[in-house]
């Protein structure tokens, strides 16, 4: 075997069997967030706190960054680029730019390569998941994330966020974190879990819309729509095609370069599961 | 005229004597300095305990931050450690036998500033009781480490490479522990005829003895440049800008010959002063060690200017903003303070005399380590400061339990090293005789043939020649 | 519930009917399950009642408490916790869909500081004390006092909640209902009924094309943030229509707009005018539809006074005017800033009469339904009766006072004078789950059950395009036996005084199903028994309710608005806002939302003071400076945040923090911009002028650190949120 054979087929371990790699996937869960439906107000990021038994770290450690939230809402006053005026404005005249940012589920992510002790490995699912028992707290993977979306338990933080009976709220289809592991946004993997559950006992497969993320059924506006990209049936899968935005590359070829998908990072080769559509600026006004 | 490494007609005896002698014998400065590191030691030990037992958070890590001092000092540490290795195995297999009075102490820095090392990936772990699951140890249920993560070929070459120093600086000790085990009584007799494992210098002893140590010192030269070059993967292998950079594994082996040389200095001053080893510990050597300090050096520098250059000319935006950042975001002081006592403090070794004034030489050498410690610190924290997403930066100063168990990781260090220097012989006894037999010898062909082969001819050798003074 | 556990309390608990047969409203589980009967012991999950599946989570319906708009909500309850909170589909209201208020719902009721046994005023404080005591004491307190000296106050009430307040009041002969809410929409009400002839006129907001948001959060902190925020959608995804956000504080729909346009608060008025004008010049709008006073008004207000009265450029005016008359429908709307001024109904009425002449009433503004069963209507609260209360209080005018849902201790503004006085009312009963500041104050304490243990029904001001009635089933069992339903509250009460009408009913539950069974003919069920009425009920958790649309009848009249006049004591206007997460402060003790950052500020656990980078450039005030808000009444210490998204003659404070109680989360954190506010009112509806206050502002010498999310507000040309034009996308996506 070739040197170059080996580079080929190694980076085939990564890609799926329809793009002639060797990953078998079931799924490809996926999503797609229209950030000019996003109004920024914070409902996916409280629904992800009652879901998934995140930690109230106070305002003190809040303030020196060690907050748990999964999926924070950032919110920029960037000007969008149809301003022709280099002069910053006394005004926001064009409002705020919401976006909605959790783990991107990357599927060739930077994180799991550089976890001792594969913690963190990616899903037949097309997910990036985090073993919490197995993790051991070196925290390479969240100093190799691009987007920096992975939370550390500097703290035994459930000895202080959920005084009784707040405790009786935990759900318990996943653990309360001790401190010294590394969490992080799961697409909710507990529901993913328990719809592919359900779908195997009724031997069929698992239906778009029979579930969805617990941020993604928050959302007012409903920007946040998360699906299955194998099921070409699926929302988020009709999403990304119309965008033309695809898996497995670093740069898209679309045919109309003006369509809305892009994948942020997209250029560092982490191939995102996750599709932003362009925030859209009425500007003759 | 060429100044001489070491008087050669000193005296066998007095090499033994003067040796010996600073093993016993403990002076109240020693037991001041071995006090004030075990106080040193106590304050980590305290901090540790608490950082234990309440979470990595006491460190004031925070998300962009889940690294800053712990791994900045396992680097500085790491690359202290290589002094000991370039001087005895790399200055060993060229024939510089200038080193032979001062390598002793510096491999046994190697072996100390390993074991200081070592203790950071630890520390610095959130669940350090889980360490094991980096080595591939036999579990039943089938779970192995990454091996494609840089922290597990850490844990593979760190272990190899303390494993190895620590080997090679036993057997480059048998021939003195033997001398020790005959000028000992008690506990000490006892502890070298167990070490000295029966080394009577016997021909085949010393013919077995050379090759053991030639092919340590060849084994010991690879290990050391990569394990290096493995400690700056931790960093190279990531996407981060700042960390992603090609030139890191010679950058890094550079930057710990640099920081190791400094050390050796340091250690070379105060070891002079304590134990009255003008003698051994001569100018002239420390002329050598200061010209050898300065070509790496400069070799430093040189990387460390293309690495700015490479990263000015490239293409990754963001790593040229964190440098921009670097200069003149609130670090910069850090980073000049690095430069300045990297790149212009050295030249200071480039005048012969500074290089001959011990206490100058102790101050430089202070300044050459504070810039290798704050280099590993730039090195770790802006980047994490300033990495890709501007919404997640942050700028973070260490905790007092961060600098608590970093100070006394030097109280860990010094410790070691000064039950070391009052068990083992710092400076190498026979292998100052060598070189004191050498040097003769260039004088003296003759009498030095007379020498070698009287020496030779001795069945009872323990070591120390019959004859004074030829 | 106290003492041993009766299985039968318990099914009910659950919201299951304790008869025969039960329903669940679940999504994992077949639907109906028959359950015998007989057994009265407690069964441990060991061996589980038969739908109770260990590790299975059980969807129930029930309907939001945490604001006014009256959501529904399914709560999946998982061996007999509830868990989390989802929107219940099938609401019109909310359509599945949840605010982050609604999510946090179950910390409320999970609150680790709830009241948990009836206390009375003992001394200086409050001791716990057994329920008869508790009864027996307010019975005696009630016989004591005349009718005219009982008042209630209540926030919003609706369905069968206010049903039973009425009927306690008619027992009892009280007179008073004060409904006090201070995220209101009071103003815009009056406006409505006096101009449209329909107080309950809806917004469409998904059938506009231009939506000029007057101040108004509808999406954040609003009468019905989930509804509005699911018509904005509507109204973004087809045909991409235009938000333009004039406001003196960007607020968080403001920072959705296309087009966000500063302007001096409380001249909102003279710009709708100003558009008229400039609509009606351009001769687009037929000037007929509105009475001729008005036109002669408009006519005085050119595009350059209202530019001179808001601060708005004539230019902006004309262009937003263009935008207005080329894309119809649209909708102009005003929000708590402009209502909230001594002319907030002027403004108001220029607004809908801006409206009028767009012709957007009856487009997107419709008319409200007429349903048939008025009681159950909801009550909404304002400002008005908070002043109208505080000057009975004032005067001595109450002997027994019932707080329920309101806190107007902590809302009322000092110079209302109603703290000092309040201790002069001989018995304040407070009836609540939490310790907030008006428990404290009160002599009686009677612990009310969270939301999710309680009964009761709700209705919707706006329920979009169904009304229904939203039934409110408990999700699980009570966590503290010693706290009661409000309905079973006042329901003992009421069997007290008249056992006749309400002996035969043994709680509220009994009251409630046979109350709702009664109204089986209004709804638009399909059921024919009351047995499958009732679980269809619970089983949706709402009924859907039979009621024609009413009719509008266009009036318009005058309007008077005042030029604006600089103060020079008071330079810069307060804008007290309230926010989408704490609301009006009632949320504070939920960590969940105070760990929220603020949607646009982006700050968590505190109080912060928003301040234009000039305005506080002239005062030398940095960012992180704690700054001396000082009104006439007061003063509050703050830390400043420059924001450009403000006018430079306003300060805007963040309504939700400055507790003095209700419990650990709330407590001592930040300040309460209500206290500076003046005594002043709205002419014509006696609503409180909120945003009418003026303050100067005072640098101290010290800093603070503003603990906020995200470390840079620029994206440093990352390209994280992309922006194309409006055009690139209709060319794309052929909106």
């Amino acid at each position: 075997m070739s040197l170059q054979n080996i580079m080929e087929n190694w980076s085939n371990y990564r890609r799926g069997a329809e793009e002639g790699g060797h990953h078998k996937y079931e799924h490809r869960w996926g999503m797609a967030i229209n950030l000019d439906l996003c109004i920024g107000c914070n409902a996916c990021s409280t629904a992800c706190y009652a879901e998934n038994n995140l930690a109230v770290v106070g305002k003190s450690r809040f303030a020196k960054g060690q907050a748990m939230h999964w999926l924070r809402v950032e919110r920029y006053w960037d000007e969008s680029q149809n301003k022709s005026s280099s002069v910053t404005p006394d005004y926001p005249e064009e409002g705020a730019s919401f976006l909605p940012m959790m783990c991107q589920q990357c599927n060739s992510a930077t994180c799991e390569p550089v976890c001792p002790v594969a913690a963190t490995y990616h899903t037949p699912d097309g997910l990036n998941a985090q073993v919490y028992n197995r993790c051991i707290g070196s925290r390479y993977c969240s100093n190799n994330c691009p987007y920096r979306n992975r939370y550390f338990n500097f703290f035994s933080y459930y000895e202080s966020s959920w005084p009784e009976p707040l405790n009786l709220q935990l759900n318990p289809d996943l653990t309360v974190r001790d401190k010294g592991v590394m969490e992080k946004c799961t697409f909710c993997v507990q529901r993913i879990r328990a719809a592919k559950d359900k779908a195997k006992m009724a031997d069929r497969k698992v239906q778009d819309g029979e579930f969805t993320t617990a941020c993604a059924q928050a959302c007012p506006t409903g920007a946040i729509v998360f699906g299955d990209r194998l099921d070409e049936t699926s929302k988020v899968a009709k999403l990304w095609q119309q965008h033309e935005v695809k898996l497995g590359v670093y740069k898209q070829h679309k045919q109309n370069p003006e369509k809305r998908g892009y994948r942020i990072f997209e250029e560092l080769n982490v191939d995102p599961s996750v599709m932003y559509l362009e925030r859209v600026r009425d500007t003759g006004i | 005229m060429i100044e001489k490494d070491i008087d050669e007609q000193i005296k066998w005896a007095k090499i033994n004597a003067d040796v010996l002698r600073s093993m016993e014998n403990p002076r109240r400065a020693y037991w001041i300095t071995f006090f004030i590191c075990i106080a040193m030691m106590a304050c980590a030990v305290t901090a540790e305990i608490y950082q234990y037992n309440t979470g990595m958070g006491v460190t004031n890590l925070n998300n962009p931050h889940m690294w800053d001092m712990y791994i900045a000092s396992f680097v500085f540490w790491i690359g202290m450690s290589h002094s000991g290795t370039l001087l005895s195995a790399i200055l060993h297999i060229i024939h510089a036998d200038w080193r032979k009075p001062i390598y002793r102490f510096a491999e046994a820095m190697t072996t100390f500033s390993l074991m200081t090392a070592g203790f950071f990936p630890m520390i610095h772990l959130g669940r350090v009781w889980n360490l094991y699951w980096v080595l591939p140890y036999v579990s039943d249920r089938g779970a192995w480490p990454n091996f494609r993560s840089p922290l597990v070929w850490d844990a593979f070459a760190i272990s190899t490479y303390l494993s190895a120093s620590m080997l090679f600086l036993f057997i480059g000790m048998i021939p003195d522990l033997a001398i020790c085990r005959d000028n000992a009584r008690g506990w000490r007799r006892k502890l070298y005829t167990v070490l000295s494992l029966g080394w009577i210098g016997s021909d085949r002893q010393w013919r077995n003895f050379r090759k053991t140590y030639l092919l340590m010192a060849c084994f010991l030269i690879p290990l050391a440049v990569s394990v290096h070059s493995i400690v700056s993967s931790d960093f190279a292998m990531s996407i981060m800008p700042g960390w992603h950079v090609t030139s890191f594994p010679p950058y890094f082996v550079a930057g710990a010959l640099y920081s190791g040389c400094a050390a050796i200095i340091t250690l070379f001053v105060m070891l002079r002063y304590y134990f009255r080893f003008e003698e051994y510990m001569t100018v002239a050597i420390m002329e050598k060690t200061a010209k050898l300090t300065f070509a790496i050096a400069m070799v430093w520098t040189y990387l460390n200017l293309i690495e700015f250059a490479s990263t000015w000319y490239g293409h990754d935006i963001y790593a040229k903003e964190l440098l921009i950042a670097k200069a003149v975001g609130p670090y910069s002081w850090i980073f000049w303070t690095m430069l300045f006592c990297g790149m212009v403090v050295p030249f200071a070794l480039a005048v012969e005399k500074f290089r001959r004034h011990m206490p100058t030489m102790f101050v430089v050498s202070l300044l050459l380590n504070l810039s290798m410690y704050f280099e590993r610190w730039m090195i770790v924290a802006p980047t994490l400061s300033m990495s890709h997403d501007p919404h997640q930066w942050d700028i973070m100063w260490p905790s007092i339990v961060q600098w608590a168990i970093v100070f006394g990781s030097f109280g860990w260090f010094g410790l070691l090293f000064l039950v070391f220097v009052k068990v083992f012989p710092s400076v190498s006894m026979y292998e100052v005789k060598e070189m004191v037999f050498h040097r003769r010898r260039l004088i003296n062909e003759d009498a030095a043939k007379v020498y070698s082969r009287r020496a030779r001819d001795r069945k009872d050798a323990t070591g120390e020649p019959e004859l004074e003074g030829a | 519930m106290s003492g041993k556990l009766n299985r039968r309390e318990f099914l009910k608990a659950l919201g299951v009917s304790g008869a025969a047969g039960a329903t669940l409203a679940g999504c994992d589980l077949p639907s109906t399950i028959t359950l015998e009967e007989g057994k009265e012991e407690v069964v441990s999950y060991f061996m589980p009642e038969e739908y109770v599946v260990p590790g299975v989570g059980v969807w129930y319906a029930s309907t939001c408490t945490q604001c006014t708009a009256g959501c529904g909500i399914h709560g999946r309850v998982r061996e007999g916790r509830i868990l989390k909170v989802e929107g219940n589909p099938d609401a019109p209201v909310n359509a599945g869909k949840t605010c982050q208020m609604g999510q946090a719902g179950v910390q409320g009721h999970y609150n680790p500081d709830r009241i948990t046994s009836p206390m009375m005023r003992d001394g200086g404080g409050l001791v716990a004390i057994s329920w008869d005591k508790a009864e027996a004491m307010l019975t005696e307190k009630l016989a004591g006092a005349s009718g005219d000296r009982i008042a209630w106050v209540t926030g919003t009430v609706s369905g069968h909640q206010r049903v039973m307040i009425e009927n306690f009041m008619e027992a009892t002969g009280a007179k008073h209902h004060y409904v006090h809410e201070v995220v209101n929409n009071r103003v815009w009400e009056s406006v409505c009924q006096d101009m449209l002839g329909d107080a309950n006129a809806r917004l469409r907001i998904d059938k506009a094309d231009v939506v000029l948001s007057l101040g108004a959060d509808f999406m954040g902190a609003s009468s019905s943030p989930v509804l509005y925020a699911r018509q904005y959608a509507e109204f973004r995804r087809g045909k991409r229509g235009t938000l333009i956000q004039v406001e003196g504080k960007m607020t968080m729909t403001g920072g959705s707009a296309d087009l966000w346009v500063p302007i001096r608060p409380g001249t909102e008025g003279a710009l709708a005018l100003g558009l008229a004008n400039y609509l009606l010049r351009k001769g687009d709008v037929d000037g007929s539809v509105v009475s001729a006073e008005l036109r002669k008004r408009i006519d005085e207000f050119t595009v350059e006074r209202a530019a001179e009265i808001t601060g708005v450029s004539g230019d902006r005016i004309q262009r937003i005017g263009k935008v207005l008359r080329d894309r119809r429908p649209s909708l102009v709307i005003p929000g708590a800033a402009v209502q909230g001024q001594e002319f907030g109904y002027q403004a108001t009425a220029a607004i809908m009469a801006l409206n009028i002449l767009l012709g957007n009433v009856g487009k997107t503004i419709e008319p409200g339904f007429d349903v048939p069963l008025k009681q159950l209507q909801a009550k909404t609260g304002g400002t008005g009766d908070l002043v109208r209360f505080a000057e009975n209080v004032k005067n001595k005018q109450l002997d027994v006072v019932l707080f329920y849902g309101a806190n107007p201790v902590y809302t009322a503004p000092i110079a209302l004078g109603f703290r000092d006085f309040l201790g002069s009312v001989p018995f304040k009963v407070a009836l609540s789950t939490f310790p907030d500041e008006t428990v404290m104050q009160a002599d009686l304490v009677l612990p009310v059950a969270s939301a999710m243990e309680d009964w009761g029904t709700h209705m919707a001001v706006n329920s979009g395009e169904q009304p229904v009635l939203g039934v409110q089933q408990p999700l699980m069992e009570k966590l503290y036996a010693d706290t009661r339903g409000f309905g079973d509250i006042l329901l003992g009460m009421l069997k007290q005084k008249k056992p006749d009408t309400y002996g035969q009913y043994a709680d509220f539950y009994a009251y409630l199903s046979n109350a709702l069974v009664a109204m089986k003919d209004s709804s638009v069920s399909v059921q024919t028994t009351p047995k499958a009425f009732w679980e269809e009920a619970l089983q949706n958790g709402q009924v859907g309710v039979k009621a024609p649309v009413k009719k509008f009848a266009v009036k318009t009249f005058d309007v008077q608005i005042p030029d604006h006049q600089a103060d020079a004591e008071f330079p810069l206007a307060l804008m007290p806002t309230a926010r989408m997460g704490l609301f009006d402060g009632r949320h504070a003790n939920l960590p969940w939302l105070q760990e929220s950052p603020d949607q646009i500020a982006k700050v968590v656990w505190d109080s912060w003071a928003e301040l234009h980078p000039i305005t506080a450039a002239k005062y030398g005030i940095k960012e992180g400076d704690l700054i001396r808000i000082e009104s006439a009444n007061g003063a509050i210490t703050t830390t400043a945040y420059l924001f450009k998204g403000m006018h430079q003659e306003a300060i805007a404070v963040p309504l939700g923090q400055g507790h003095s109680d209700y419990g650990r989360y709330a407590r001592g954190r930040g300040v309460n911009p209500l206290t500076l506010l003046d005594a002043r009112v709205d002419a014509k509806t006696g609503e409180l002028a909120m945003y009418a206050t003026r303050v100067k502002i005072v640098r101290t010498d010290e800093t603070k650190d503003i603990v906020r999310l995200g470390a840079s507000d620029v994206q440093m040309g990352r390209g994280f949120v992309r922006t194309v034009s409006v055009d690139t996308l209709r060319r794309t996506e052929g909106a």
